[in-house]
């Protein structure tokens, strides 16, 4: 326990804690919430917010011999819309990917550290990647519907999970949440590919949350798209934080600031510079050189 | 308005850009490329000229089926060409449809005569349905067994068609059976379902049989697609009934005509229905419906061309590769040669390579694409045997011949010269072949899609099953349907493992001694008559090319619908 909050302190040196983390029994639920609360405690995250969903502590990425995250500790809130800004090759979207365990798809990728979902370290030995990534559902960046019907993309989900009861009311559901229902309820058995790109993001995104998941992230889910389905995908994306935890992971300064109500601000190097309300980081950051990104002198 | 006027000419006007390399390397290419093309086209010409001999008949004959097919054919097509693309396709797929739908039939008709009879098929279909439906109901009734469902998705298959192998247990049974008089004949095993049918004391006759086994499965699948297409039930039910009507139609008027009713109800399944179903749409989508007059001149022409000639008396030509080359046995006489021994080897024999490599390379294929990992040590040796696999392909096809020899016949002891010998030794010869391609087509499949599936908290079988393989089928079926086409004309192989230079009767079970086309082929050029060496082997050649452009042409048609859908 204490071993592990004194590396999450020293978040600039890497070390290599997964041999602890995996060998340690300690990561049981109760012990880690009262962590959390310390961790907010000491100002790492503003009060007013809710418990954390996500909360990563001293976590490491390497691909290969490239280290793409460095000791990032994060607590993520539940039922916000938390986003991650940052220039190119920052690591962004590998924490992102890390919060579902994408990761362990690419060979090269290793992981060292903990990131706990709802109290529960994902990276512990009896997780199992795919149940998790069953609670915690992810948007790309670039709309990718499967080359099936409109239906079918949407009940993909139910489907593999073996939820077989009201597939059409669920479907529907999903839909009208994704603000398609209306524009594609005549075209059902219509391939998905036939649709426009700003709606086939939006048949991602109803996809995502038809079996109704906890956590939804999204990868840059408006940088391949124009500003009016841009403007739509933000809409939707304030309304579903009423419902679900939203990461948004954006290149796009403004849109941070329009919808997330917290905003994680990494720079080159795979470093969480700044963590804090939307506003504050906008209006007020702590840190000169996420000011200096902000403003535009670099980055 | 005024444009400024060059000073010292246009840019390039005294050429100080040299073309000549340029231009003397595309020359030689095209020159090369185009020795290669028509030495083989000529050869072909020459094959072609020996096997049908157009010359041997009298020139009245060939004016007059110039004038009634040729001609007409021709203008029919330049005309679709120029003025109407959409028949000039209706007019194409109403030609080959029935080429392709009589194969099949022919193909079956083999079948049913050398390998089972229709009461085996009967019982092998059925045991495999209601084994089929014993796993569907297994997985209604109990869907979270997994391992449970792996042991009925092995063993009713198992029990269904090949019985239970003799144990104690099973003495018990049958004893206490044949005690109660309940007399199958089979001590102390238990029969399988099939094996049951195949005792009944009273079967349905056989176009009963292929009426519920093959007309009835085909028309439901027509009649299904027809209903998706058109989302109408009435059309798709429709469908079902014509064919069936049509189907009991002939059986009872077949014999009037003089058609077997077996053959009635094959060409019912592959040609009419087929044709019939895409004729129907044709004509109710209005749409190049011109297209549909090319099969009919064509018919006509040949007609009027057989009244015409016979009126006249011209005489025609006395082809080496006719009906009868067709569908007898080689003989001793040129005269009587024939393919129809070979040929059923052959097909045999690429059933025996379809049914062990197809499901072994793809199963590889996935394997290396999907599941093999990538890095460390285990990487390495990944890559090692996928470098090997690149090299095995071009290992002589001598070599495997070899292997066939040593593994199948030195080793199992399996006849030597048998199809399944044959078939083996071939389907590893395009083995690397077969992965290679369907590798290819597994890595053709976008990444977005997996990332999608386990995004969606997919597992990787679930993502392989539902996402990687429908996208990658077609592919698949490509590049094996191409790699069928090298397996049927391998000799080497066929050579090493002793199949019969020439065998009077089709082979009739997997174990067979049998010939094949190419082996065939290779026997009558060492014949010491001339017109062996000539006619009968450039007729067997142009046939073993017919089913090598049938099989690539299917492909071509695989790939290109894949790619106007993909």
């Amino acid at each position: 326990m204490t071993e592990n909050e004194m590396t999450s302190n020293d978040s600039t040196e890497p070390t290599p804690t997964t041999e602890t983390a995996a060998s340690s029994p300690d990561p049981s639920g109760d012990p880690l919430i009262e962590q959390s609360i310390d961790v907010e405690g000491t100002g790492d995250t503003a009060g007013e917010t809710g418990e954390p969903v996500i909360e990563s502590r001293d976590l490491n990425v390497f691909y290969g011999e490239t280290q793409a995250l460095q000791g990032i500790d994060l607590a993520i809130p539940e039922k916000q819309v938390t986003a991650m800004i940052g220039p190119s090759g920052c690591g962004k979207s590998t924490f992102l990917r890390c919060i579902n365990r994408m990761n362990d798809l690419i060979d090269a990728a290793r992981v060292e550290g903990d990131l706990y979902f709802e109290g529960k370290n994902v990276y512990d030995a009896d997780v199992d990647p795919v149940a998790l990534r069953r609670r915690i559902g992810m948007v790309f960046q670039h709309p990718n519907p499967f080359p099936k019907s409109i239906y079918d993309n949407v009940a993909y989900g139910l489907r593999i999970q073996d939820q077989t009861e009201d597939i059409d009311e669920k479907v529907e559901t999903a839909l009208k949440r994704a603000a398609l229902w209306d524009e594609v309820k005549d075209q059902l058995d219509k391939s998905a590919l036939d649709l426009s790109g700003g709606q086939q993001q939006r048949l991602c995104i109803a996809r995502a949350i038809a079996v109704d998941p906890d956590v939804i992230l999204m990868d840059e889910p408006a940088s391949a798209l124009d500003p009016i389905a841009t403007s739509k995908i933000e809409d939707l994306i304030e309304e579903l934080a009423e419902e679900f935890t939203v990461v948004i992971v954006t290149h796009n300064m403004q849109q941070a600031a329009r919808i997330s109500d917290k905003t994680a601000v990494f720079l080159t190097g795979g470093e969480l510079v700044e963590f804090d309300d939307t506003d504050k980081i906008f209006e007020n950051p702590e840190s000169q050189r996420v000011e200096d990104y902000i403003t535009g002198k670099f980055g | 308005m005024a444009t400024r006027e060059p000073e010292t000419g246009w840019h390039g006007e005294n050429s100080d850009v040299n073309h000549l390399r340029g231009r003397a390397f595309e020359a030689t290419c095209l020159a090369a490329t185009a020795f290669g093309l028509v030495s083989v086209m000529l050869l072909l010409l020459f094959v072609a000229n020996d096997a049908f001999r157009p010359f041997s008949a009298d020139a009245g004959w060939l004016a007059t089926y110039a004038a009634t097919v040729v001609v007409p054919l021709a203008a029919l097509a330049v005309y679709y060409y120029r003025l109407d693309e959409p028949a000039g396709e209706v007019a194409y797929v109403t030609s080959g449809l029935p080429v392709v739908g009589l194969l099949l039939t022919g193909g079956f008709a083999v079948l049913f005569i050398e390998l089972l009879s229709v009461l085996e098929w009967f019982a092998l279909l059925i045991s495999l349905v209601v084994a089929g439906g014993l796993i569907v109901a297994h997985g209604r009734l109990r869907p979270k067994a997994a391992l449970e469902r792996l042991g009925v998705v092995f063993l009713s298959p198992v029990i269904t068609v090949f019985g239970l192998p003799p144990t104690r247990f099973n003495w018990f049974v049958t004893d206490a059976a044949a005690a109660l008089g309940l007399d199958f004949g089979l001590y102390y095993r238990v029969i399988s379902l099939r094996e049951a049918i195949m005792l009944l004391p009273f079967v349905p006759t056989d176009w009963a049989m292929l009426l519920l086994t093959l007309v009835l499965p085909v028309a439901g699948a027509a009649g299904w697609f027809v209903k998706q297409r058109r989302e109408s039930r009435r059309d798709g039910l429709a469908v079902v009934g014509m064919t069936t009507a049509v189907a009991v139609l002939g059986v009872v008027a077949g014999p009037l005509l003089g058609i077997g009713t077996d053959v009635w109800l094959l060409i019912v399944t592959f040609a009419v229905l087929p044709l019939g179903v895409y004729v129907e749409g044709v004509i109710r989508r209005g749409e190049g419906v011109c297209g549909l007059a090319f099969p009919v001149v064509a018919v006509l022409g040949v007609v009027v061309g057989g009244v015409v000639t016979g009126a006249l008396g011209f005489a025609g030509p006395d082809p080496w590769l006719d009906w009868g080359f067709l569908t007898s046995a080689t003989s001793r006489t040129a005269a009587d040669a024939g393919i129809y021994p070979a040929m059923v080897g052959s097909v045999m024999m690429i059933i025996v390579i379809v049914l062990t490599t197809f499901p072994v390379g793809v199963g590889a294929a996935i394997y290396l694409e999907e599941y093999a990992p990538s890095q460390g040590l285990m990487g390495k040796f990944v890559t090692l045997i996928e470098i090997n696999i690149g090299n095995l392909a071009g290992v002589p096809s001598v070599v495997y011949g070899l292997l066939g020899l040593a593994l199948f016949i030195r080793v199992l002891q399996w006849p030597q010269g048998s199809i399944i010998v044959a078939g083996l030794a071939v389907g590893l010869l395009i083995l690397p072949i077969v992965i290679i391609s369907a590798q290819e087509a597994i890595r053709s499949v976008p990444d977005s899609f997996r990332q999608a599936s386990y995004g969606m908290g997919a597992t990787r079988w679930q993502t392989i099953r539902q996402v990687v393989l429908p996208e990658a089928l077609p592919g698949i079926l490509t590049g094996t349907i191409l790699a069928l086409g090298r397996a049927i004309g391998e000799t080497a192989p066929l050579l090493m493992i002793g199949a019969a230079a020439s065998v009077r009767l089709a082979p009739n079970s997997f174990f067979d001694v049998a010939s094949m086309m190419p082996r065939q082929i290779f026997s009558w050029s060492s014949e010491l008559d001339p017109s062996f060496r000539h006619g009968v082997l450039a007729a067997g050649v142009i046939t073993l090319l017919a089913v090598l452009l049938v099989m690539n042409a299917t492909a071509i048609v695989i790939r290109n619908r894949y790619q106007r859908t993909g």
